[in-house]
């Protein structure tokens, strides 16, 4: 103990300076409490039930993992389970104040599957190991942990070499093997991240906050509960972890913590910092946390790992996220408060799994050390209150409203960052992939942070290192059979811890070279500054957009979290993902505006809401509509027949083209109000067409013929023929040489023998050869009402004609053949028409024309 | 390449915007392309996929394509077309950003041209359903064409090298192919205007110039404007890629008749060559001076003529008939004073119906007006004086 108060202190005060020295003061009382914790621990881990218990609370908790992680004895632990929360509540308590010890006990069960369990063990020798070497040794390990976590890979990978040592040492140095190593396990972590967790969060949380964060704090919790036991192999590891997690807790550790990833971020660094440090101190310890930290590295690999794993080691990285965050967060606020209360009633092993899960959401919702502080002692209160009445056995704590800072936003975001950090880092740590469910974000959180310092911590807890199955889904498998195992059996769990922690440290490492490696060197510098800020770890999260992507596709995906990425996939994301940020990628989900692209249908508006007129008025004055009819001023088809007579009679006697116009427009819009596109509407057309043609109003005959045309379509009609007439006249009138085409290749035989059709196309024929005495004679022949269009460019014709005759008669031209040339009925309209435009006559004979000067007089006009 | 992935495909377009690689840009958005027979690639929805991995104006424009390639191989040709349209569109604000370059004028080129088809194919869908009206459809289309051409025509910086004014035939050619459709010839006329005006106009690729010139002589053909009319077809016709013998049919069905109307005839093997022997008769009967034959071939092929919207001018052909009929009365008579009887004999003969002296003098006049013929008609003596020198000029000497 003294050792381990030894080496947290000096650890506190070495890295976190003044802080520190608040975390070491603090950590002291942790460590008392996670030392009490960790014996009880370590009693109840010596027995299968702890590792059951804590496994079960990690289950509990982070119920995927531990399931999975203990899957194995998952019956027995869920059997367990009961009594094994209500132990792990009691602990955990105890834990809170130690909850690392706890935890790590707690953590050894699952953990010790993490690989912690040496540290389990050694937690519990540590006692005796750790104060000397752990402390210091730890501190070093942890330094490297940190390191490794703080730089993630690269730190990991010096400890990985210190970690072979520690596996060896833990085991051995544990010497308590059997017991010890899933208690030294799960008690760092528990330690570190108060609960279960802490196993799978030790490699994570620990390596990455403690060790970055403080080896002060490191130590501490390795002094704490580690330094006596866990103090060496594990403690390093958990002990830093729960170091850094009691320093951030004590001092500045909820400033640190102040965000729930920004604290294990923040612990990282420090740990890191510690653990660089430490990292000679660490020395024999140091050789454990070394191998331990060995697997560290792997914890850079941890990462990779950790995707891999996602279910066994979501379980496991639950508790760790949990353990993270709530350690943390649990370790600083309600650690203290609890510590002394807990550890008077219960030891935070004891803790209800949903309890440690509730300090930790607690202290994943903080943003800041503020945050924290305020968390830690609501929670104190609070938790103490509860475990003290015993609610806190029997209260929903999931439902737990939190404590100061309860729901803010930031929380959830940070949780949900976190997640996906602890997710990820809990499938590396993580024993149970069962947790995975109930893990929230904050678990998942604070787990990645873990596992960043963790994996180097469980690399040297695992220092036996147990080569961990190549492929990632046995190493899942076989953590959590594991795991499982380890429940049932304590010191076999603890060697199962061991190699499991090892496995998963390597596949940590393993996913570590590729994110891990990409994560170090983005978060790398960064994030150990950023680190003791706290919010550097939010940042590192949002920053990293490999390991969020990754992370946030593997958590989707389960296990996908394991998946390898190999360094161009995640290079290529980020240059992606960098164009994006560059470039202006739609904020909002595209939408293909095709339907806004609405084609003309002027008929179907109507017809999609046909309305029936009740108006029975005969006439109605016609005003252009500006809104929705009103049946009430619409009239029905029968009082239109009507109207249509009506005006017929009235235009015949009266000659009113004005308000037959009119009336005939209302009788249209009345029609086309009410949808009507019968015989008796092409009936309307063609009278108002021919009224309009008769008085030469050429817009309302054009808009008639223009419906004619379509209404033909469905309404035959006898006069067909002669509007089709009409158009061909009324093109030539245009001189619309495309549009006369155009008409040609619709006419139909039966439509060129029509009366008025052949005229029109003999009267165009003419017209295109200038052949004006044709041109003329049928005109005079026009049926119907053709000769009303033909007016419209007969005077233009003429003149062409007359142009022609006087250019080509010489030397003179009688009247009389030009009134007949030119259609002309009397010789009077000639004359007019020839006056007018200034021909000359002979003077000896008036009624021959001068060709040649009027031929110059017309060139002239 | 016809097979690939959604993710492929758009990651390829990606990197064709990125390295401004135009040309396989427009592949990809081309239904020339094989890419749009890819059922991969056929998606309903896009969006999603397109948003993820493009920017702003592309992805709109990617997904519409992507949208239109579904609605393709659904023969929905309405959906297509407004997918296309959704294509220009975006396509277009992303060529309006592109300031000193015209990489994108290969996309533009592409999206364009198939907007004009979808728009042709729309129409038709919706015509057979009794919907719509002809030519909204390729209006609307002109008018999403006029937006890039006015694009196009506002680049006015000095440099030509990366001006997008190298887009502008390209897009009045479109243009001119959806105004002739829609007989909106005068709509032609800016367009041309802004051609006329260009100092690029002898720079464009000869493809489209051939194609301009095609345009802009049925134009001048239709205006009656029968001299540039040979000059811009027979350019379009001698510049055509010789691989392009349907182009160079389609020219030919408008250069003869403006050819026969100057007094160029083609000889059988022209017509054999490409498959015109519809206008073997006419070109007989014209030369002969056989207003009979003129009228039996017009008739007969009158579809043919009509569909190819020249049976008008062929109409025309006649009045050169007559020209060498009345010639052909000329000689056999041999002297310059021809009673007009004679040449009511010759129409009677060519069983032209209902013909009269009045109409021989009509028909004169007009040939003595229009130069075919010089001299003039004495009412009084109903004789027809010709020029003793020349008096029936050659056609192509003729105004």
């Amino acid at each position: 103990m003294a050792a381990n108060t030894t080496q947290t202190a000096p650890a506190a005060n070495w890295s976190y300076g003044a802080p520190e020295a608040q975390t070491v003061s603090e950590n002291p009382e942790w460590e008392k409490a996670r030392q009490a914790l960790a014996s009880i621990s370590k009693t109840q881990s010596a027995t299968k039930t702890a590792q059951a218990n804590r496994t079960t609370a990690q289950a509990g908790q982070f119920q995927p993992a531990v399931t999975e992680s203990t899957a194995i004895q998952q019956q027995q632990q869920q059997q367990y389970y009961q009594q094994w929360y209500q132990q792990n509540q009691q602990q955990p308590y105890p834990g809170y104040t130690y909850p690392y010890n706890y935890y790590y006990p707690m953590a050894p069960g699952p953990y010790g599957g993490g690989g912690y369990p040496p540290q389990g063990q050694y937690g519990v020798p540590p006692g005796p190991y750790p104060s000397p070497t752990t402390p210091t040794g730890q501190p070093p390990s942890l330094p490297m942990m940190d390191d490794k976590s703080s730089s993630y890979p690269p730190q990991p990978q010096p400890p990985p070499p210190a970690a072979p040592q520690p596996p060896p040492q833990s085991p051995t140095s544990s010497e308590h093997p059997p017991p010890p190593p899933p208690p030294a396990v799960p008690p760092p972590p528990n330690s570190q991240y108060p609960l279960p967790p802490g196993q799978n969060s030790y490699n994570p949380n620990n390596p990455m906050p403690y060790p970055n964060n403080d080896p002060n704090q490191m130590r501490g919790y390795n002094h704490n509960q580690g330094r006596p036991s866990y103090g060496q192999s594990y403690q390093t590891q958990n002990s830093y972890q729960q170091q850094q997690n009691n320093n951030q807790h004590q001092q500045p550790g909820p400033g640190q913590y102040g965000p729930g990833a920004g604290r294990g971020e923040a612990n990282k660094n420090k740990n890191h910092q510690q653990q660089q440090q430490q990292p000679q101190q660490q020395g024999g310890q140091g050789q454990q946390l070394w191998h331990r930290m060995k697997q560290a590295p792997g914890a850079g690999a941890m990462k990779f790992n950790i995707p891999k794993r996602p279910y066994v080691m979501t379980n496991q990285s639950f508790p760790p996220g949990e353990q993270p965050t709530g350690l943390a967060a649990t370790p600083s606020s309600p650690a203290a408060a609890p510590a002394a209360p807990g550890g008077a009633q219960t030891r935070p092993q004891d803790w209800p799994q949903a309890m440690k899960e509730y300090v930790q959401r607690c202290f994943t919702a903080c943003e800041n050390e503020e945050d924290k502080d305020r968390t830690e002692k609501g929670l104190k209160e609070v938790l103490q209150k509860r475990l003290q009445d015993g609610s806190a056995y029997t209260i929903d704590w999931d439902r737990e409203p939190l404590p100061e800072l309860k729901a803010k936003q930031s929380r959830w975001e940070a949780v949900s960052t976190q997640r996906t950090l602890e997710s990820s880092v809990g499938r590396g740590g993580g024993t149970g992939g069962a947790t995975r469910g109930r893990g929230g974000g904050a678990r998942l959180g604070h787990y990645r942070n873990v596992f960043s310092q963790r994996s180097p911590s469980s690399s040297s807890s695992g220092s036996s290192s147990r080569s961990p199955s190549p492929s990632h889904s046995r190493h899942r498998d076989r953590n959590g059979q594991r795991h499982r195992r380890s429940d049932s059996e304590s010191q076999s769990d603890s060697s199962m811890s061991s190699d499991l922690r090892t496995q998963l440290p390597r596949r940590n490492q393993k996913g570590g070279r590729g994110r891990g490696g990409d994560r170090d060197r983005g978060r790398g510098g960064g994030e150990r500054g950023r680190g003791r800020g706290g919010r550097g770890n939010r940042g590192r999260r949002n920053m990293d957009d490999a390991n969020s992507t990754v992370l946030g596709k593997k958590r989707k995906g389960g296990n996908a979290g394991l998946d390898f990425h190999d360094p161009h996939r995640e290079a290529k994301k980020q240059s992606r993902a960098a164009r994006f940020h560059n470039t202006k990628m739609r904020s909002e989900p595209l939408v293909l505006s095709i339907n806004n692209l609405e084609l003309p249908k002027e008929d179907l508006s109507w017809d999609d809401c046909p309305i029936v007129g009740t108006c029975q008025e005969i006439t109605k004055i016609y005003l252009r509509l500006t809104c929705a009819p009103d049946p009430a001023t619409v009239r029905p088809v029968s009082v239109l027949r009507k109207s249509l007579l009506a005006v017929k009679a009235h235009w015949k006697t009266r000659q009113d083209y004005p308000y037959a116009c009119e009336q005939m427009k209302s009788i249209r819009q009345d029609l086309t109000v009410q949808g009507v596109r019968t015989e008796f509407t092409v009936e309307v057309y063609e009278c108002h067409a021919r009224i309009a043609l008769e008085k030469g109003d050429h817009a309302e005959f054009n808009q008639c013929q223009m419906q004619l045309k379509a209404l033909y379509k469905d309404n035959p009609s006898e006069n067909i023929g002669e509007f089709t007439a009409y158009r061909l006249l009324y093109y030539i009138f245009t001189k619309n040489s495309g549009d006369i085409t155009t008409e040609l290749v619709y006419l139909t035989p039966a439509l060129r023998a029509d009366e008025c059709v052949s005229h029109a196309l003999s009267l165009r024929a003419a017209w295109a050869l200038g052949n004006f005495h044709r041109f003329f004679q049928l005109y005079r022949r026009a049926p119907r009402m053709a000769s009303y269009l033909i007016d419209k460019f007969v005077e233009r014709e003429r003149m062409i004609a007359l142009r022609a005759l006087f250019k080509t008669f010489r030397p003179d031209l009688p009247v009389e053949y030009v009134q007949s040339s030119l259609g002309f009925l009397c010789l009077d309209s000639c004359m007019a028409f020839l006056t007018g435009l200034g021909v000359t006559f002979f003077p000896s004979d008036p009624s021959k024309i001068d060709c040649k000067t009027s031929s110059a007089c017309l060139a002239a006009s | 390449m016809a097979h690939i992935t959604i993710n492929q495909y758009l990651q390829q377009v990606c990197e064709a915007i990125d390295n401004h690689e135009g040309s396989f840009c427009a592949e990809l958005l081309s239904f020339k392309h094989p890419h749009v027979a890819n059922p991969r690639l056929q998606l309903a929805s896009p969006e999603e996929k397109c948003q993820q991995v493009l920017e702003v104006p592309y992805d709109e424009m990617v997904a519409a394509h992507l949208r239109c390639t579904y609605a393709v191989s659904n023969h929905d040709f309405v959906e297509a077309y407004k997918c296309q349209t959704l294509v220009v569109q975006s396509f277009l604000r992303a060529f309006q950003s592109h300031k000193e370059e015209n990489w994108a004028l290969p996309v533009m080129f592409a999206v364009t041209l198939d907007l004009r088809i979808f728009a042709n194919n729309a129409e038709q869908q919706l015509l057979r359903k009794g919907k719509g009206k002809l030519g909204d459809m390729l209006e609307k289309a002109a008018e999403q064409l006029m937006g890039c051409f006015r694009v196009c025509a506002s680049d006015n910086r000095a440099g030509i090298d990366d001006s997008k004014k190298w887009g502008m035939l390209f897009l009045i050619n479109q243009l001119f192919k959806i105004y002739f459709k829609i007989n909106k010839l005068h709509l032609c006329k800016p367009l041309i205007r802004a051609i006329d005006s260009s100092n690029l106009k002898d720079d464009y690729s000869m493809a489209q110039r051939v194609t301009y010139k095609y345009y802009v002589g049925r134009k001048a053909m239709f205006d009656s404007d029968y001299k540039p009319a040979e000059e811009y077809l027979s350019f379009s016709f001698q510049h055509c890629h010789r691989s392009s013998q349907r182009n160079k049919r389609m020219i030919l069905i408008y250069l003869l008749p403006v050819k026969m109307l100057l007094g160029h005839m083609p000889n059988h093997q022209l017509l054999r060559k490409y498959d015109l022997m519809q206008f073997a008769d006419v070109t007989k009967a014209v030369s002969e001076g056989n207003l009979l034959l003129l009228n039996e071939a017009l008739a007969k092929h009158e579809t043919f003529f009509i569909r190819c919207g020249i049976f008008l001018i062929l109409e025309k052909l006649k009045i050169i008939t007559y020209r060498n009929l009345f010639k052909k009365v000329y000689q056999l008579l041999k002297t310059h004073q021809l009673p007009l009887d004679a040449f009511l004999v010759a129409l009677k003969m060519m069983q032209v119906e209902e013909v009269d002296i009045y109409e021989v003098q009509c028909i004169l006049a007009n040939l003595i007006c229009e130069g075919h013929i010089k001299g003039y008609i004495s009412h009084q003596h109903q004789k027809l004086v010709v020029s003793k020198a020349h008096p029936f000029p050659l056609l192509s000497s003729s105004s």
